[in-house]
This record gives structure tokens, sequence and C-alpha cells, in this order.
């Protein structure tokens, strides 16, 4: 058995193999179920991505100076009791999110397709919809391995459909996560739906393993269906019939996967009904089912889209009900900016309330916190502007991933913010050549 | 015979040419398909015509220039079936008169026909003496279908949209077999889809209540009646149709209107009366706004919080409505013309939660549909579940059920039978015939004899799931299914009396709402949003009534069997009051839609339209680019090809927002690159610039436009001139899309004799949707496949 140990340095690791990735994760790597006290304790085992939309108002945001015991600004100020393990990232750029010479409009489409992929997404409205794989989805391929979903897709809006700006599908707006260049994943925005891709009816265990039960026995069925079929046909005209046998085998895999992990105790926590009334219910109802997910070891990867780019919600419960996207073009409007700040501190609140949430549940010696590396930021920094440069990005890591915390890192100016994706994935053990317009590692 | 002649002698005057090559056969029956048909005897002396693409093709497609990969200097002119893909691509450009390109000489009428109805002779014998049908791989049913399926089996109204992803489009169409994959995630959707309907259907009393909700979009004016299914006497709000699984307690809870900023409820000044009503039936009368209100909300909240009522409501589907009591108060949503659309007033959504303190699955349709028998004690529960299982199994799996399928069908009932009841075995046994790729998936054999690469008849089973899957979208019925186990759809007569029945029947529907909805892009008007700036009278009663319209008007020419070319030239429509405010027709008062007959000829058929004009804009203006491509492409069948890779869009820069779109656009015809494709599609939207980007008439504005053979057309009546001058390209267009549509799969070369075959035999009739349909049932693709 091979054995790597934590000082081995990742960012060297198999370089120049040639391939973009260069090997596939080996479970020695990979203590999903090991206390934090083993030999490959400086390891993450879960990443989550957080983005706001819009922007941030960035001089609210940004500490003054870098470096250790960076001073809290308005913005990061609900984040304060997790100051020990935030480093707040400064100087990171979407530059995928550019417009090229021949575009029009897209500002925040781009942006938001950029943002994980660091890859330019193909200005169409039509079905050639093309970017890249997202981070998420790359860390995805490899952590979902072993658990009953490789990720989990969250957002807090009904997806746009149609005609969205006129040269770019609504599906650049709807979505942070693509699992291939033509494939981006929808954002699921009902709570209802969230819970019961977790856990089925009820986070019961005995109803649990009843339904997984119940599925399996059926999945049996539909394979004696499928052979029966497959007996009858030519092989030529197997093709669909063959990739459903795929895809039952890979959920007959999570439905195994699932009943090892049914038996694991979860909060009883009631199956949604509807959306929450206030948006603060309901984004704190979705982030709970992160939680849920990540504390069942149903997934090791989360997505989770607070809100469209240039989406139009207003948020009542601060009082005003000036719509998000029209408040962030501001032109240097003092009450508007003002308004723009009481957004970004409100979904900051909201992350408060999920790392709060993390750090509350037990985890082996520790809580979920440790072992996770969680990111929030926004594809844009400057919301009147639209620009792409000097991006709001922290980074929580718990305290089994080696990250320091309490930490304000300058990076030169443009640095590509997949240079950030590459350092995260070699904390998760996935060692990447490069990724995206990826132009190195962050020292981190 | 009569109608035929003059159809021709119309086609004969168009085209210059002479009526011996343009007899329509002669045999409209299947046989055609057998070698006693070929006219291969008569095969196109090669003489004439290599000396015609000497002349005319030869210059630019040889060995050497290669243009379009296309050598017709070396092809082989006596044999043209065997390159029958080549030689269908020079027809196509020769029955549009593409090629020549303009610019360089182009053969008389009389040689273009010669040529072009040779060929088709040659290759529609050889067609005929050697039918490809093509072999349509095992084919998974869209959402669409599966929504469908599941409603005829269980009698159960499902949305579809909330169970299941969206399926992919291929041909323009999203019921096309290569495209529809399966996944991983699919599946998934498949078993919770399948958990959610059999509970439904069969009424568990384990339900876990939910909450449904149905959303009056803001920018609607809520000022008239909406709907037959409101009260009268009601303004604006919504009616659902709704089904209620369980007797039980629901709460139907409404939301008001929140104005532009998403916050605040418009019109609480003055108190209004907010009408819940359950089947017609009054539940609760609320009063809202006032003042008493509107100082008592401050200090609870939403004003809109307590506007519930839960109520008993006894299993099966109702209809729930929400509305507002006429009354004289002015609606204070008033249009913003600065910016973004102002809201109006009115329900916001309607929400439908539950079931609560449930007594009992009631009784309801999909429960009398599922329970075909009652077992009367424990020893006939066996027997009684088998009957009920292999009824649905043989309707679900659109045949009959094997002897040996059974014990397979009976496991899930046997084994939850030993933990719960009699129902909870039936409602998992439902699950999993709904998971079954039996069910799932058209899978169609070959017979055990067949010689490989013949083309073979399909089974009577087959056709029957071909046929309710093209015109209804969904599986056979009884009465289909019936025959064809019996063997019965061989029979011709039997075969057009059940499409002529299907026809008729509300379910072939689906012809519009699915393939006309997607042939000409109006499903796409549920979601184009209209720049506010540029249109600030736009709400959503008017894309409702922009919708509505059209699915009318498709509907009458379906039902009413029209001629195809209606579509283009028929002088009716369907109008209610704010669609005719929209078109400046007077005298048509309140919401409800009526046919009205146009004295105005730029109105008439479809490219008079609002929702074809909408769909083919920009949000904020109109794009001729678009409209022509929409036009070459769906009316005519020529699409341009895709733009060539680097080439800049026009750049929405200062100093081109100083030019007319028809400067901005006359830059195309400067560049040579964008000329070339730009001069077919641009001069097309030209004629249609009167209407703009809503459909709306505008005046003083040019429309006309030159196509590239120099042929002009001035607006939207010359344009109609022009196509329906080009008949019979529309009606193939039309065909392919049809027959795309019907088979699942794209249209090949091989297929085009079949299409051909079809437009003929539909030339008598005057291209009657029934011919067509009844040509493409008969067609050789659609009867047949081409065994391994």
């Amino acid at each position: 058995m091979m054995v790597f140990q934590k000082a081995i340095p990742r960012r060297t690791f198999l370089r120049g193999a040639g391939t973009a990735l260069a090997l596939p994760l080996l479970d020695s790597m990979f203590p999903a179920f090991a206390s934090p006290a083993q030999t490959a304790s400086l390891m993450a085992t879960r990443v989550s991505f957080l983005a706001v939309p819009n922007g941030i108002i960035m001089d609210r945001w940004t500490p003054g100076a870098a470096g250790k015991g960076f001073p809290l600004t308005p913005v990061l100020e609900p984040l304060a009791a997790f100051r020990d393990r935030t480093v707040v990232l400064s100087g990171l750029a979407n530059n995928e999110a550019r417009k090229l010479e021949f575009e029009i409009a897209g500002d925040h489409p781009r942006a938001c397709s950029a943002y994980l992929t660091a890859t330019h997404p193909r200005m169409t409205s039509g079905a050639d919809i093309h970017c890249g794989v997202s981070v998420d989805q790359v860390a995805a391929k490899e952590l979902g391995r072993r658990t009953q979903l490789a990720s989990l897709e969250i957002g807090l809006e009904t997806p746009m459909v149609g005609a969205c700006e006129s040269a770019y599908s609504c599906v650049y707006y709807n979505t942070l996560s693509w699992s291939n260049a033509a494939t981006p994943l929808p954002m699921e925005n009902r709570p209802r739906a969230v819970f019961e891709r977790l856990v089925g009816d009820s986070t019961d265990p005995a109803a649990r393993a009843a339904r997984l039960r119940e599925n399996r026995s059926i999945l049996d069925l539909v394979s004696e269906d499928l052979k029966r079929l497959m007996r009858s046909v030519g092989e030529t005209d197997r093709l669909k019939l063959d990739q459903y046998s795929d895809a039952v085998r890979s959920v007959e895999q999570q439905i195994q996967l699932a009943e090892r992990q049914s038996p694991k105790e979860l909060p009883d926590m009631p199956k949604p009904i509807g959306i929450p009334d206030t948006f603060s219910d309901y984004a704190k109802l979705m982030l709970d089912l992160q939680v849920l997910a990540f504390q069942g070891d149903m997934t090791r990867v989360a997505t989770f889209m607070v809100g469209h780019e240039m989406g139009g919600r207003a948020y009542p419960e601060l009082g005003f009900g000036d719509q998000h996207h029209s408040l962030t073009h501001h032109q240097g409007d003092k009450a508007k900016i003002e308004k723009v700040l009481q957004i970004n501190i409100f979904h900051a609140k909201l992350y408060q309330h999920f790392l709060e949430r993390m750090r509350s549940i037990p985890e082996g010696d520790g809580t979920l916190l440790d072992r996770s590396l969680l990111v929030y930021g926004s594809p844009l920094s400057d919301g009147n502007m639209h620009l792409y440069k000097d991006l709001p990005v922290l980074l929580v890591g718990g305290a089994a991933t080696g990250i320091q915390g309490d930490r304000h890192v300058q990076y030169p100016e443009n640095t590509p913010i997949a240079n950030l994706y590459l350092t995260l994935l070699d904390r998760l053990g996935i060692h990447l050549e490069s990724f995206g317009d990826s132009t190195g590692r962050l020292d981190l | 015979m009569q109608q035929r002649r003059t159809t021709l002698l119309v086609w004969i005057v168009v085209l210059l040419t002479t009526a011996g090559s343009l007899v329509p056969s002669e045999n409209p029956s299947m046989k055609a398909a057998g070698p006693q048909s070929t006219s291969a005897a008569r095969s196109p002396s090669p003489s004439p015509h290599r000396a015609t693409l000497d002349k005319f093709c030869v210059t630019c497609h040889n060995a050497k220039l290669r243009a379009a990969g296309l050598l017709l200097d070396s092809v082989d002119l006596a044999h043209p079936e065997a390159n029958a893909a080549v030689w269908e691509k020079v027809l196509h450009k020769l029955r549009a008169r593409e090629m020549p390109p303009a610019g360089v000489p182009h053969p008389d009428n009389a040689t273009y026909e010669s040529l072009a109805s040779d060929l088709e002779t040659a290759l529609d014998a050889a067609a005929a003496a050697r039918p490809n049908p093509g072999r349509p791989a095992a084919y998974r049913l869209s959402r669409f279908q599966y929504a469908n399926a599941t409603r005829d089996l269980l009698a159960l109204e499902i949305d579809a949209a909330s169970l299941l992803p969206a399926d992919d489009s291929g041909y323009g169409f999203d019921n096309i077999g290569d495209v529809l994959t399966v996944s991983p995630v699919l599946l998934e959707k498949y078993l919770s889809a399948a958990a959610t309907i059999s509970r439904l259907a069969v009424g568990d009393s384990a339900l876990a209540p939910t909450a449904t909700e149905f959303q009056v979009p803001p920018a609607t004016v809520q000022t008239e009646r909406e709907s037959r299914d409101l009260p009268i006497g009601s303004r604006g709000g919504i009616a659902v149709r709704h089904h209620f699984p369980l007797d039980a307690e629901y709460v139907v809870k409404v939301r008001l209107q929140r104005g532009k900023d998403a916050t605040t409820i418009v019109g609480m000044t003055e108190p209004r009366e907010l009408d819940i009503r359950l089947d017609g039936r009054r539940l609760k009368l609320f009063t809202v706004g006032g003042r008493n209100e509107a100082s008592a909300s401050s200090a609870r909240g939403e004003p809109d919080d307590g506007l519930e009522v839960r109520i008993p409501v006894r299993a099966g589907s109702h209809l729930v409505a929400a509305t507002f009591l006429k009354d004289t108060v002015k609606p204070e949503g008033v249009l913003d013309t600065s910016g973004e659309q102002a809201f109006f007033e009115g329900v916001g959504s309607v929400s439908i939660a539950g079931p609560y303190a449930a007594t009992g699955p009631g009784d309801t349709a999909p429960r009398r549909k599922i329970f075909v028998c009652r077992p009367q004690r424990s020893a006939d529960e066996e027997t009684c579940a088998t009957t009920i299982i292999t009824t649905l199994a043989r309707r679900a799996y659109r045949r009959p059920i094997a002897r040996e399928e059974i014990p397979s069908l009976m496991t899930p009932y046997r084994s939850a039978r030993t933990t719960g009841g009699f129902e909870d075995g039936i409602r998992l046994a439902v699950q999993r015939i709904l998971v079954s790729p039996n069910f799932l998936f058209r899978v169609e054999v070959d017979p055990p004899r067949a010689a490989s690469g013949s083309a073979y008849r399909v089974s009577d089973i087959e056709l029957a799931s071909r046929l309710s899957l093209f015109l209804w979208s969904s599986s056979p019925d009884e009465e289909l299914l019936g025959l064809a186990e019996r063997g019965r759809l061989k029979d011709p007569v039997v075969l057009r009396r059940q499409v002529a029945r299907m026809i008729a029947d509300p379910r072939s529907n689906t012809l519009v709402s699915n393939f006309a909805g997607q042939w000409l892009y109006l499903r796409n008007i549920e979601a184009v949003l209209p720049d506010p700036t540029a249109f600030p009278d736009f709400d959503e009663n008017l894309r409702a009534a922009l919708a509505k319209e059209t699915a009318m008007f498709l509907e009458s020419v379906l039902r009413e069997d029209r001629s195809l070319l209606d579509l283009l030239r028929a002088d009716y429509t369907f109008l209610n009051e704010r669609l005719a405010r929209h078109y400046g027709i007077p005298g048509i008062h309140g919401t409800e839609f009526r046919r009205v007959t146009l004295t105005n000829e730029e109105r008439k058929g479809l490219l008079g339209k609002g929702s074809v004009l909408t769909v083919t804009s920009y949000p904020n203006r109109t794009s001729p680019t678009l409209r022509g491509k929409f036009i070459l492409e769906n009316l005519l069948g020529s699409p341009p090809p895709p733009p060539p890779p680097n080439v800049p869009s026009l750049k929405e820069d200062k100093d081109m927002s100083q030019l007319t779109m028809r400067q901005r656009l006359d830059l195309h015809q400067a560049s040579p690159v964008c000329s070339s494709c730009h001069s077919r599609m641009d001069p097309l939207g030209f004629a249609l610039e009167s209407f703009d980007g809503l459909g709306r008439w505008r005046t003083g504005v040019d429309s006309s436009g030159t196509l590239p053979d120099g042929t002009t057309i001035d607006g939207p009546v010359g344009l109609r001139k022009m196509l329906l001058a080009r008949e019979e390209q529309f009606v193939m267009t039309a065909t392919e899309r049809l027959l795309t549509y019907a088979l699942g799969r794209g249209v090949e070369p091989f297929d085009m004799p079949a299409v051909r075959r079809i437009v003929r035999d539909a030339a008598p009739s005057e291209y009657r949707w029934s011919s067509l349909i009844v040509g493409i049932v008969n067609s050789v693709p659609f009867q047949m496949r081409r065994a391994r």
C-alpha cells in the first residue's frame, strides 16, 4: 500500500506527467472515515463554493493591509467568529469573463460562467453552448466516487428560460457548475427536491433504509427487463439500452453507498413543504440541507448560487425594496451604495449561519468544519463597473486542512482565480497540471 | 381530378415547364414500394444533362476546385441512385434555384425542370425498387411523451417539468431518438417520479404534505374576467386544476401581487374583495386593503399573511380559483415608461398545501382506472392483483404481456403485500412498471427471418406505437392497441379509419402544441423578455394573447382539415380585446377570443401573427436577419449555413447607433463574407419591417428588399405572394418537418423519395393536413424498417 505523507510537496506532485489529471485518486490519500489524527491529517475531504451575485462594495470588503491579524471590515464582520480559520484572498481575477472584441453585452453571464470554470463561455443563444468543466466538478469526479451523490448544486432562484441577454443562452445565467464543456448542471432551487435527493421522504434511518431497499428491488427487476430486451434487439439498437444499463449500475452503486451510510445518525429534519416566504429562511434552509448532505457524507462537494447574476431579487427584510442588480449600478450614489452594502452584509450573515452549523456538528474528534475547504466569493468585484479583477474571495479552511487562518493575502494583480482552484484541488488530493487559465499554484 | 389539374396548371405556369414530368403517382397505396411500379426503364438519357452540368456546374464543382466537396465532373449521371445523397443535395439546390449562384450564367427554367425531374424520376424509381426505410434504434420517451403516457395510463395529470429534466432537441424537435439519452441523474429522477406518481394515483395514505404554487406573472393586468373558469363578475386572478390525492384537509393560500420593487402591494388604499373558490363554490371572501386593513397590517407583517383557508376536500381533480370581485376602483398599476416594467395589483399566486389529517383515498379517476377489480376476500387478492397489474402493464408497455413476464411484474406487489396492504402492493407494482425499460423505451425488433439489410413492414403492435407517438405524443389507447393485437392495422381501410379517429381526438392537439410549436418557434413566446424601454406597452396579457391566437389558428387549420397553404394565406384569425388593440383592429371587446375575418391583407397568414413576429425579433428591436433566417429555414427549407468562425457581429458601438437598421444591414452587403448569406436572409426580413418587434403595425418604414436573383419584394403581401409562388418548396419543407417529428429522427437523403411521394399525393387535395398525415403514415419510413 502506498502511503503519501503530508510532507510531499503537492504542487510538484507528478508534474509533467503530460495529462491534465495525473493519477486517479488513491484511497490511501483519502482518509474518509479516518480520524483527523492519522497520517494524512493535513488533508481536506470536502469542499464547497458559494457565490453571491453582482459583486460587492469592495472598499467595505477588503481589509486594509495584507498580513496576519487583518482588521475586520463591515462585510467581513459577520464572520468574525471564524477569523482564525479565514484567509482573505485579494488580487485574484476572473480573467476569462472578460469581453472579447466581437462580443455584445453579456458581462454578467460571462462572469458566473467563467467563475468556477476559468474558461471563457461561448457567446451563443443556441444549442451550441460551450464553457468548461468547473472546479467543483473536477473535485466531484474524484471525491464523488465514495458518496451517494457526486456533488450537490443548490441555487436560490428559479431557472430562467428562453432568451436572456440577446446573445447569451439562459444556461449561462442559471449555473456555476459544468460537468464538461457542453453540460451545465442545473442548480436545484426547491428545498423539497434537495431533501428528497438526499434522504427521500424522511431523515428517519428506518424510513430511509426502507426506501433504498424499495429502489434497489425495483432496479433488480429493471435489470431483468433490460436483459430480456437486450436479447431480443440487435446489437446496433442497444446503444440507448446500454446507457440505461449503465445508469442502473451507477444508481445501484449510489444506493449501496447510501445504505452503508443510512444508519448514520442524522438530525431529525422535517421534509420541506415549499419555499419559505422570507429570503433568509429560504437561504438558511438550503444551507442547512447542504450541511445535512455533508453531515451524512452523502456528498463531499457542494456548490451554492445565492442569486443569478443580473438577478432582480429585492430584499424586503432589509427594509427596502430595490432590486439588487439595479442598485449595484449605483453610479456613485451614496444611498444606493449603502443599500448594496446592506445586501453584502446580509449575505455574509447567511454564510455565518452556515459556518456555525458546520462547526456545531461533531465529526470524528472535531467538527464538520475541520476537514472542509469553504470558498466564499463573487464572480464580479465591482458590480457598477463590471470589473473582473480583484475579486472578493475568502477561504475558510478547517483545522485539519493545513490552512493557516487569520490572514489577508495580497496576490499580484490579475492572478487567475484558477490558481486558487489548482491549490485547493491539491489539498483535496487531486493534482492537475493546469486548470482553465491557470498560470501556477498560489502560495497559500 | 379537376382540382389536381388546376393545381398542376398553376405549377406549370409558375415553372414554365411541361406537364409530363410532374404527373403525380397514380398509385397512392403502399404497393408502390414494391419493385413492380418501377419506372427505371425511363431512366434519363445522360447526354443533354451532362452538357447542362458541364456548362453550368462543373466550372466550380470539379476535381480540382472541389467546391463544397462536390465533384460533378466525374459523377455518373446515368445512375444517380448510386450517389443518391449527392444528387438529393443537387436537386435541392436546383429546385430552390440556389445554384448556380447569382452573377454567373443560369440554365433556363425548362432546363432546370427537365434535369430536376429526370433526377427525381430516377431516384424515386430506384427507391421504390429498393426501399430504404432507415433503422430507428431503441427510442426513449421524451418528457412530454412520458407525461402524456402516464396521464393516459393512470388518468392522472402530472407536472412533468417538476419531476423530470428537460430533454435536448435535435433537428428542431425534442422528440429525436438520437439525442434522447439516459444518464444516472435521469434514472434517479425516473425512480422518484415513479414513486410520486404511483403514490398520487393510488392515494397512498402515507403521502407527505406538499405545497404547489401557481403564479400569476407580475406584469399581468388584472382588470377583467380572465377565463370561463373564473366567476362572472370577477377580475384577474387565476384558476388552476389541481389533483387532491386524498380525502383530507388542504390549505389554499393567496399571495397578492407585488409592485415592481417586489415588496409593496399595489392597490391597498381602497378595500377590495378577494374571492377564493373550489369548483365554483365560494370558500371564503376576504376584504383586503382599505384604511383599517392598512393600519392593522403594519402591526403584523405582510398584509396578505392571513389570506388562506383550510378546508376538507374530497380526493380528485378540482378547480381552485382566486380572484377579485369586480369593483370600480381604478387600477393603480400605471405603466411606468421610465425603465423597468411596472407591475399591476391583483392576485400574485395561489398555493395549495396538503394533504393534512387525511381520512382516506376517496374515489378518484386514477383509482377507478387502476382498481379494475376488488378482492372480496383475501383468497381473491392474488388473482385480482394479477388482473390489475397485467392490465396496466399491457397499456404501459404498449403490447400484450407474455405469461413469463407476470412473475416479475408481481414481485413488487408480493413484497409490499407482506408488510403492507393490498393497495401498497399495487402501488409498488405501478412504481416498478413506470421505471421499466418496456415503458420508457420504444423498442422495435427485427422479425426472425428478415434478410440482413432488407426492408420489412413493422408489426401492427409497433405501428400502433409509432402512430400514437406521432399523433398523440402518447401511448395507443385501448381501441388502437386492440386492433393491433388482432393484426387489423395491416388493413389499409382500418388504418385510415384509425388515423381519422386519432386526428379527431383532442389528444391530436399535440400536433399544434408540440409539432407546430417547435417548428415555428412558437414555444419561445413563453420566454421572450421584451425590453420595457422599447416596448413599454407589453404586458403578460399580451404574451398570453399572442400565444393563444396562434394556437387557436393552428388548431383550426388542423381541425377543419384545411390546406397547409392556409398557414400562409388564411384570411381569419382569433382575437380578444387586448390583441385586437395591439393589431389596431376595432370593435373587439372582452377577454374572450373569437374568430375574426381579416380585412387587412398584411395580417393574413402566419407571417401576420404577432407571436411569429415576436419570436423572430430581439428584445428591443426587429431583426430582418432573424426573420429572414426563420423564413428560409422553416418555410423554404433552405437554411443559410451558420456564420463562419471569426466573423464579428455588427458592432453595437457609438457610430453604429447613428445608423438606421437598414444602413447597418447594408454593411452586410458591402462585405462579401457577409453578403453571401445575408443577401438571402435580409431582404425577406425587410419585407416584414412594417411589423415592430412585437408584431405591431408601424408606418413610414421601408419594407422593400431585393433577392439575389433580382426579384423585389415589398411588404408582407409581396412576401406572401412570393412564398405562395413557391408553394411546393414550402410544402416540401413542412412535410420534411412533419416527417422528422413523426419519425423522431432527422430526414435523410434516402427519405426524399418518400417526401416527394407524400407531397405529390397530397397535391390533389391542395395539401390538406389529413392528406399529409395519411401520406406520412403510409410512407416507407413510417411503415417499414431496415433489418440489421
